[in-house]
């Protein structure tokens, strides 16, 4: 099923302007990533990491106020390829001193406008997203089934209202919502956080998207909750075949639902690879990032034995002033005296270290 | 001993009781009576615009002045200048029914468009809006339209553009915080992840979905206090003059005989507007937790 990309991120930066700090707040950082058609890339990575900020950035959701984007997001479909960033740097003039941004002049409304053109039919259509929080993502004043509706209306050929509600209550039914009609009707207030987000994922699916952004799907539900959403998006990748690009910190969903799965720390990618090797446990030929996060899940063994759990030295990445070296370098565990020079002062390159593997590190660039 | 609601029948057919239930008895009689009030203000108005009335408002009948009510065929009775009073509250409604229209209308579409600017799009235009909001909402607004008076003349018309201008801060601001509250909330962002254009979005699923409580209440209240100011204005001898009847003029008339004893020449227009007035704010309130009561938040 697997063929080649659908969407190919390159060098993605995002950064917001703080006035007060004078200086760029790097969220993004040169992202480099690849979601390939019909498979599901899951995105893992501690807050702040900048995983949210990539989706909103390819969903083009990072339009107004002191958001700037550069670098390429090629969405391709069978039909069409296109650069969902194309020209919009046009619309922002940065004066640098001495290599300090002294200011940036956005014209929001002409990026607006260009990013309206561009996300024209893809946002919502092609690409659809689920987002976190539910209950909050469904405007609470309209029934669960007007949503759906329109977003039917808005993105499919149906224009027919009663076939489009026929539509949505057939979308209630697949994602396992009972008595689909009855909730039809109903309040997002009247639904459960579960069932909110069940309601979530028919709205994102029922415009039969090319790509499903799901951003941290089961945050805000409680653990049994979540287990059933992720069955249920299992299921209905199987049976769909969506291409989905899964975004969470819970390493345990990302492993039941990705195909492969990208590492994210401080605004970058420091490893990508098939599922299978980058969660399993050995250590071997893994960024030292990786490895100190899958430690940190507790195990039977560990909750047996009653061993603390390893936590990361020290604090997430200042996206402000990013060091000149290794993002990782002042918390990694595993820096030898042979590369301790190249760490401090040199970011390594994602490169290529086996088929499909990638890692971002002086360790494995013998 | 505890009392205890019987819940009955099985989840989910909360939907299925019938309406009455759903909303609750007391806002039911609100709008009700409301609704009742707005009926009978819109029926005479017709009434009285198409000139289906008993007797001429302005009939002066000197053989019958002061009578009381019941006599000869004048219900209410007749004022000092045997006018029939009925006849008068009736027609008085046109005084303040198109003009308060007016003044509803510029304060909600202004005060809408001002309030999604602000809160919508943020930065300088809610700068530049909450600067000109605070600017009319400092100036005293009877000075304005004693302004507008003695510039123009005593027009119902130029007072109630002044009444819906000056009201348009009240609704500016309420529409901006609301705007503000619903941003913060993901669920604009997912529409807009959905794709639906930004004119739907702030039409429908801001204003029309989240707002229209906010508005159908504001639209009430709107309206009584332009009846209100109507009917006070004319009271001072401002607003609508004699001989056209407005039940501030006519309150003003009566008032002299009222200590005679006299009392239905004021009685009738004073019970008229404070009925009227009851009736347009129960209407919003009671619309008001229809609308939003029950939807939890």
């Amino acid at each position: 099923m697997m063929e080649g990309p659908l969407l190919k991120i390159n060098d993605l930066r995002t950064y917001f302007y703080s006035r007060s700090k004078q200086a760029f707040i790097r969220s993004v950082d040169g992202v480099r990533l690849e979601v390939r058609k019909g498979e599901t890339l899951g995105i893992v990575g501690e807050s702040g990491s900048g995983k949210s900020v990539t989706a909103l950035s390819v969903m083009g959701l990072v339009t107004g106020g002191p958001g700037v984007i550069t670098g390429s997001i090629e969405f391709m479909t069978n039909s069409d390829r296109k650069n969902l960033l194309d020209g919009l740097q046009d619309f922002v003039e940065i004066t640098q001193e001495n290599g300090r941004i002294m200011s940036v002049k956005k014209d929001v409304i002409g990026w607006e406008r260009r990013s309206e053109e561009i996300m024209q039919g893809i946002r919502g259509g092609e690409i659809s997203m689920i987002f976190q929080n539910p209950k909050a993502a469904l405007n609470p004043f309209m029934t669960v089934g007007g949503q759906i509706t329109e977003a039917i209306m808005l993105h499919t050929g149906i224009k027919d209202r009663k076939e489009a509600e026929e539509r949505a209550v057939y979308w209630l039914k697949r994602v396992k919502i009972d008595s689909p009609r009855l909730r039809f009707g109903n309040y997002p207030y009247g639904l459960s956080g579960g069932m909110c987000q069940r309601a979530m994922i028919a709205m994102a699916l029922a415009s039969e998207p090319d790509l499903l952004i799901a951003d941290e799907p089961t945050t805000g539900l409680d653990a049994t909750i979540q287990s059933k959403i992720v069955d249920l998006l299992l299921e209905l990748k199987h049976e769909l075949g969506t291409t989905t690009m899964l975004i969470s910190h819970d390493i345990s969903i990302i492993s039941r639902l990705s195909d492969s799965v990208a590492v994210m720390y401080g605004g970058t990618v420091v490893e990508t690879g098939p599922a299978k090797d980058i969660l399993s446990s050995s250590t071997s030929s893994k960024h030292p990032y990786t490895a100190a996060l899958l430690a940190s899940i507790p195990d039977d063994y560990h909750i047996r034995e009653k061993i603390p759990l390893q936590a990361i030295e020290g604090d997430v990445l200042d996206t402000i002033n990013i060091p000149p070296g290794c993002r990782f370098y002042g918390r990694c565990n595993r820096v030898t005296e042979k590369i301790r020079k190249r760490c401090e002062s040199e970011e390594p390159d994602l490169r290529e270290i086996a088929v499909g593997r990638n890692v971002r590190c002086w360790l494995y660039y013998e | 001993m505890n009392s205890y609601t019987q819940i009955t029948g099985e989840i989910g057919e909360f939907s299925d009781l019938p309406f009455w239930k759903k909303v609750g008895i007391a806002d039911l009689l609100y709008v009700a009576y409301g609704g009742l009030i707005v009926t009978l203000v819109i029926a005479s108005y017709i009434l009285g615009a198409l000139n289906l009335l008993k007797w001429d408002p302005q009939a002066i009948d000197l053989e019958l002045m002061m009578a009381p009510p019941g006599t000869a065929g004048h219900i209410l009775g007749t004022d000092f200048m045997g006018r029939d009073i009925l006849s008068r509250l009736i027609v008085g409604i046109q005084a303040y029914f198109l003009p308060g229209i007016l003044a509803v209308s510029i304060s909600l579409f202004t005060g809408s468009i001002l309030g999604v600017l602000a809160g919508y799009r943020g930065g300088r235009w809610e700068t530049a809006i909450t600067y000109f909001t605070n600017l009319v909402d400092s100036f005293p607004r009877l000075v304005l339209i004693l302004l507008v008076i003695a510039a123009f003349k005593p027009d119902i018309y130029y007072i109630m553009i002044v009444v819906g201008l000056t009201n348009v801060p009240v609704v500016t601001s309420l529409i901006k915080g609301k705007i503000q509250f619903l941003r913060q909330k993901n669920f604009v962002e997912a529409a807009e992840a959905l794709g639906l254009p930004a004119r739907t979005i702030i039409l429908k699923h801001i204003l029309w979905y989240n707002c229209r409580s906010l508005l159908i209440i504001q639209a009430t209240l709107g309206m009584a206090e332009a009846i209100l100011m109507e009917t006070s204005l004319s009271y001072l001898g401002f607003g609508v003059q004699e001989p056209a009847p407005s039940w501030g003029n006519m309150v003003q008339a009566g008032a002299n005989y009222f200590m005679q004893g006299k009392f239905w020449p004021s009685t009738a227009p004073a019970l008229a507007i404070l009925f009227t007035i009851l009736g347009f704010h129960l209407l919003g309130d009671g619309l008001n937790n229809m609308l939003e009561g029950r939807r939890g938040r």
